[in-house]
């Protein structure tokens, strides 16, 4: 079609044709195929680690895997961007800018990542989502974890079905469709029915298996409190290694998402590690009012087969130039084979998890909670609900947050719900911070935080904490020796995050406190008390 | 014309712009780059005074600085044509020594009388003073004297340097700067394999070599292909208002000549707290002022930039001082910097220190005041799962359809003169859209929405794609429609991949309460057909 010198002509003809096409195209969808060229046979759950994939050169001029092969699964998510209300600490009502489930809303409001594998997201909801939900259906009966909005392509089904009547059959009109007309297609009724005023503080979590891919869907729902402005939102994974561009979320670098629209970033998993996500609109003023997220992935060695050497695993990740760590070719990989193996700790546990491909078991752990350090400012927040520009040299956090929350409220089992400006109660910030533990556990911290103003410190009376990673990196040297250290207490700006193990061995049966030792931030506005604080619980 | 389109676009989303931008973009230049340019000695005749620095809300702020107080012996790198060094600047000279040097620094203190001494510190260093009057810290320059520091570069590395006098109210108002230290002697690893072949690569597009050294320091992972030196701080304009107030006002009439003597009332007493700084800037400018070039003319006090640019698969040093009074969390999209260096001070591996180092890997490198850190940083798009380059083997196009020859660690090194030179080759033809409109692959994972509603960034090159080869392949030569927002990074010249560098305290990304602005840069990642250069 294109050749010589006429491709040159035609391209910008073609341009307008296609404009044209698409300008009749709706605005919501969602995506989430079940098959791609990395994952070419649908499966819903991650295959065990055993090598590494193997590809050959396929028929269109890319490598394609060996199906039997093929490591990690598909997984999608839809958001919303748009606003919301939360709860502070001392009962007031705060306006924010923010993100809220658009799938897996089950799971969030039970605190779990949303992140779905493509059966469960594309799944139609049976009946009618109510504004609220799933606060106003309750979260005893409210079991759905599929994408809001989902519907069969009708238009797509009928066209399909008159071409196949035809004789002789014609062309489908919609040659991909999937059985059951699910292409991605959404009503926009639920959509806006649930995503208006459905903001969360945290934005809904996601977690990620490496050798994942990730169909991340932000549907642009518009802020019903500020109908002046026309904020558009994207999504930044932050501290993914060579980001591309276009996905990376910043909207002077790429494209940004404008009301009424949705937009699907698309990354194959990085590196094992703690990363966080948000909005990366104005910032100082998006972040502020409460755009911020947590994303984990967590490593192959998780995949293993119970028992099977994490060294000669590790050694397998060097057979693929994507997942090894070569320190003398690479300089920012974080991984080499450890120095000295671990002989005690060097076989899958039948149990737990591990927070890195360290093939020598030293980051493991039973139990994982992600917790997010934030700030907000009510005078900020006050004028973010009201038509006014904001000032941003005066501006000084007065609620000091763990998962959008401050104590008490950090340790208030299940999702914290707040009255709207619609009438309905929401699940506002679904995740609390309690810290259990059995005695000998320990926990991973998935600390990250996304204060806008300053520096944070999060102590740990008791329980030590040893630091295992730093910005979503192993901490260990390029000769493979672990540079792992205890501490009592961490300290993070806005944009950091590391990895925090908490071991209950020898500790009695109790509660122990997180808090900061920054005093002043041990306050909710007014109330001299509560602030950035939760509770490590130990039990027998 | 296009140079000032860029500048609306950039600032178009808040408020009270017109009359900065009408300013700030008068004398832009249109290639803006980076580098870490500076003075050479090792003997450096340096001067304090005020002047009045230029921030982007059209801000005159009077302030003080390190200039040079005769012309320099030299400047470096020699590939950087334009190079100046005021009598005050913000921030003061670099000064670029090779380890071994001698370095003598005479200062001249030419600040008002009314602000007294002044002086150099050189943490770091073993300095020995002559002339000059005794002070807290080190000897110092009176009011019009004189003091020469002299101590031996006996490390390699980046550090600060900074006033030593009265420090809470030298350094707020400009008296700091940085020295570059070379290493005496360059490891061979540094000259040949990647290093030589990135040299090929950059001659071959007519590139010149930036660099002021093939190391950091003499060790076989410290080198580089390309550097950048950024210098954070900020101001709080209330306390620079006061002390110039205050120097207008002082009575500084000699009352006596044998000897000199000055009236009680020639002083300054100025508060500096409360501190609140509403200036957040690296190199002493402003976003969006800092991507403009080193030397710009507009900037005759603040000579140095903020914007970096690299080709994939170069190994980029990243030098970075905290140079005023907090801490500032630099986020550096697009990968992590592995931490070379503390303050000069290599972090190696404890048991095989010759080749192994143990800094951390970072993707926010704090910034800490007075402290210095030198990094590695790259991109190369590896583990994307599509082809950046959108390439697709029945392209007419010669440039559309380029080989990808795997070397051991999976990256097309074989020739570097290709313009897929250090691709990554597992994703080589790799496409990314189910059915993409141009010459690009198809039967990718993705479909791309229309174009109309989305919101096109000043820096966004234009399609999803690394290059105006492929830009122009996918889209067509004005980038997705609608095509006027891609100004900066145009589809058809640059299309490089613009990654945001920037404090993420966010509220420093504004300037006096005007986003965006402050402690920002662009940086890009560009397709090899694009020629950095970064003289001007």
């Amino acid at each position: 079609m294109f050749s010589g010198k006429s491709y040159h002509i035609w391209l910008p003809i073609l341009l307008v044709c296609l404009a044209t096409i698409t300008a009749g195209a709706q605005s919501f969808r969602v995506q989430c195929p079940t098959t791609t060229i990395t994952h070419p046979t649908a499966a819903n759950l991650e295959p065990a680690y055993t090598g590494p994939t193997n590809f050959a050169p396929g028929p269109a001029g890319y490598l394609v895997p060996n199906p039997s092969s093929v490591n990690g699964a598909i997984k999608c998510q839809q958001i919303s961007g748009g606003d919301g209300f939360a709860t502070m600490g001392d009962g007031t009502q705060t306006y924010m800018f923010s993100f809220g489930p658009l799938s897996g809303l089950s799971d969030i409001a039970n605190g779990l990542p949303g992140t779905q594998f493509p059966d469960k997201f594309n799944s139609v909801y049976n009946g009618t989502l109510l504004p609220g939900d799933p606060a106003t259906t309750g979260l005893a009966t409210f079991k759905f974890n599929g994408a809001v909005g989902l519907v069969p392509n009708l238009d797509c089904l009928a066209e399909n079905a008159a071409a196949a009547a035809q004789t002789p059959p014609a062309a489908l009109p919609c040659p991909n469709l999937p059985a059951g007309g699910l292409d991605g297609h959404v009503d926009p009724r639920p959509i806006m029915d649930i995503g208006v005023l459905n903001g969360n503080i945290p934005a809904p979590l996601m977690a990620l298996d490496e050798d994942d891919e990730f169909f991340l869907t932000l549907t642009n729902v518009g802020q019903i409190m500020r109908p002046d402005l026309f904020e558009q939102h994207t999504v930044h994974f932050h501290g993914y290694p060579n980001a591309s561009a276009f996905y990376d979320g910043v909207p002077d670098a790429s494209v940004a998402i404008n009301i009424g629209g949705s937009f699907t970033y698309y990354y194959l998993a990085p590196d094992a590690g703690t990363y966080f996500w948000h909005c990366h609109i104005t910032p100082p003023e998006h972040l502020q009012m409460g755009m911020v997220g947590q994303i984990y992935v967590r490593p192959r060695q998780n995949r293993v087969p119970v028992g099977q050497s994490l060294l000669l695993a590790l050694q397998q990740q060097q057979q693929d130039p994507r997942t090894k760590c070569d320190s003398s070719a690479d300089i920012l990989c974080s991984n080499p084979l450890p120095r000295v193996p671990n002989v005690l700790l060097g076989t899958r546990a039948t149990t737990g998890n591990y927070a890195y491909n360290d093939g020598d078991g030293s980051t493991y752990y039973d139990v994982e909670y992600p917790l997010q350090i934030h700030g907000f400012d009510p005078n900020f927040h006050f004028v973010g609900m009201t038509f006014n520009p904001e000032g941003f040299t005066e501006m000084k956090d007065k609620y000091f947050l763990l998962n959008g929350r401050s104590y008490p409220d950090t340790v208030t089992e299940g999702p914290l719900q707040t009255m709207s400006a619609d009438g309905a109660m929401h699940f506002s910030q679904p995740l609390p911070s309690i810290i259990k533990l059995k005695a000998g556990q320990k926990a991973l911290l998935r600390i990250s935080d996304l204060d806008v103003t300053e520096y944070q410190t999060l102590a740990s009376l008791g329980i030590p904490m040893k630091v295992i990673a730093l910005n979503a990196r192993l901490l260990r040297d390029q000769a493979g020796n672990n540079l792992y250290y205890n501490t009592n207490s961490i300290t993070l700006a806005g944009g950091e995050s590391l990895d925090v193990i908490l071991d209950s061995t020898g500790v009695p049966a109790g509660t122990y406190f997180l808090y900061t030792p920054n005093l002043d931030h041990l306050s909710n506005d007014a109330e001299n008390f509560g602030g950035l604080m939760t509770e490590v619980r130990v039990t027998n | 014309m296009r140079a000032t389109n860029m500048k609306k676009a950039i600032l178009k989303s808040r408020m009270l712009l017109a009359p900065m931008v009408a300013v700030a973009t008068l004398l832009l230049t249109v290639f803006a780059h980076g580098a870490a340019p500076g003075i050479t000695g090792p003997s450096f005749d340096l001067r304090a005074e005020a002047a009045y620095i230029t921030q982007p809300d059209g801000a005159m702020v009077y302030s003080w600085g390190y200039g040079c107080n005769t012309a320099p012996s030299g400047f470096a790198p020699s590939a950087i044509g334009n190079a100046f060094c005021s009598s005050m600047q913000i921030p003061g000279p670099t000064l670029i020594v090779t380890q071994g040097d001698t370095v003598t620094v005479k200062l001249t203190n030419g600040l008002p009388t009314a602000a007294g001494n002044t002086s150099i510190l050189f943490p770091g260093f073993n300095v020995t003073t002559t002339d000059g009057v005794i002070g807290l810290l080190t000897h110092e320059a009176a009011p019009g004297g004189v003091v020469t520091y002299t101590f031996t570069a006996t490390t390699p590395g980046t550090r600060a340097y900074y006033s030593g006098t009265q420090s809470d109210l030298q350094v707020e108002m400009g008296l700091y700067g940085a020295i570059i230290v070379l290493p005496s002697s360059i490891p061979s690893a540094c000259t040949t394999g990647f290093a030589e072949k990135n040299r090929t690569a950059e001659s071959h597009w007519g590139e010149s070599d930036f660099r002021l050294a093939a190391a950091a320091y003499n060790h076989p992972k410290a080198c580089y292909d390309r550097e950048y030196l950024f210098q954070f701080s900020e101001i709080d304009p209330r306390i620079h208002s006061q002390a110039q107030a205050q120097v207008a006002a002082a009575d500084c009439t000699p009352t006596a000549t044998t000897p000199p003597a000055l009236p009680p009332t020639c002083t300054l007493n100025v508060a500096t707290e409360p501190y609140v700084p509403a200036y957040f800037m690296i190199n002493g400018r402003s976003m969006p002022d800092d991507m403009d070039g080193n030397y710009a003319q507009q900037y005759q006090h603040q000579p140095y930039n903020g914007n970096p640019h690299m080709h994939p698969g170069e190994q980029i040093l990243l030098r970075v001082i905290g140079q005023g009074r907090w801490q500032h969390p630099f986020h550096e999209h697009g990968n992590h910097v592995r931490v070379l260096a503390r303050d000069g001070n290599l972090i190696l591996s404890a048991t095989t220190p010759d080749n192994s180092l143990a800094g951390p890997l970072l993707f926010t490198t704090t910034t800490t005041p007075g402290q210095a850190m030198d990094g590695i940083f790259y991109w190369t798009g590896k583990g994307l799962d599509w082809d950046v380059y959108g390439h697709n083997p029945t392209s007419p196009e010669i440039n559309g359809k380029l080989p990808c020859i795997a070397d051991s660690n999976g990256y097309n090194t074989v020739d570097p003169t290709a313009i897929n030179y250090y691709e990554w080759c597992q994703d080589h033809n790799k496409p990314l859209e189910s059915k993409p409109f141009g010459d690009v692959a198809k039967g990718g994972p993705i479909t791309l929405p229309d174009a109309n509603i989305l919101t096109n960034g000043a820096w966004y090159g234009g399609s999803a794609y690394l290059g105006p080869n492929a830009t122009v392949r996918a889209v067509g030569f004005t980038g997705t429609t609608p095509p006027s927002g891609t100004i900066a990074n145009s589809p058809t010249d640059e299309a490089g991949f613009a990654f945001m560098w920037h404090s993420h305290n966010e509220r420093e990304i504004t300037t006096n309460n005007i986003f965006p602005g402050g402690m920002m840069m662009m940086m890009l990642v560009d397709s090899r057909e694009f020629r950095i250069d970064e003289s001007n």
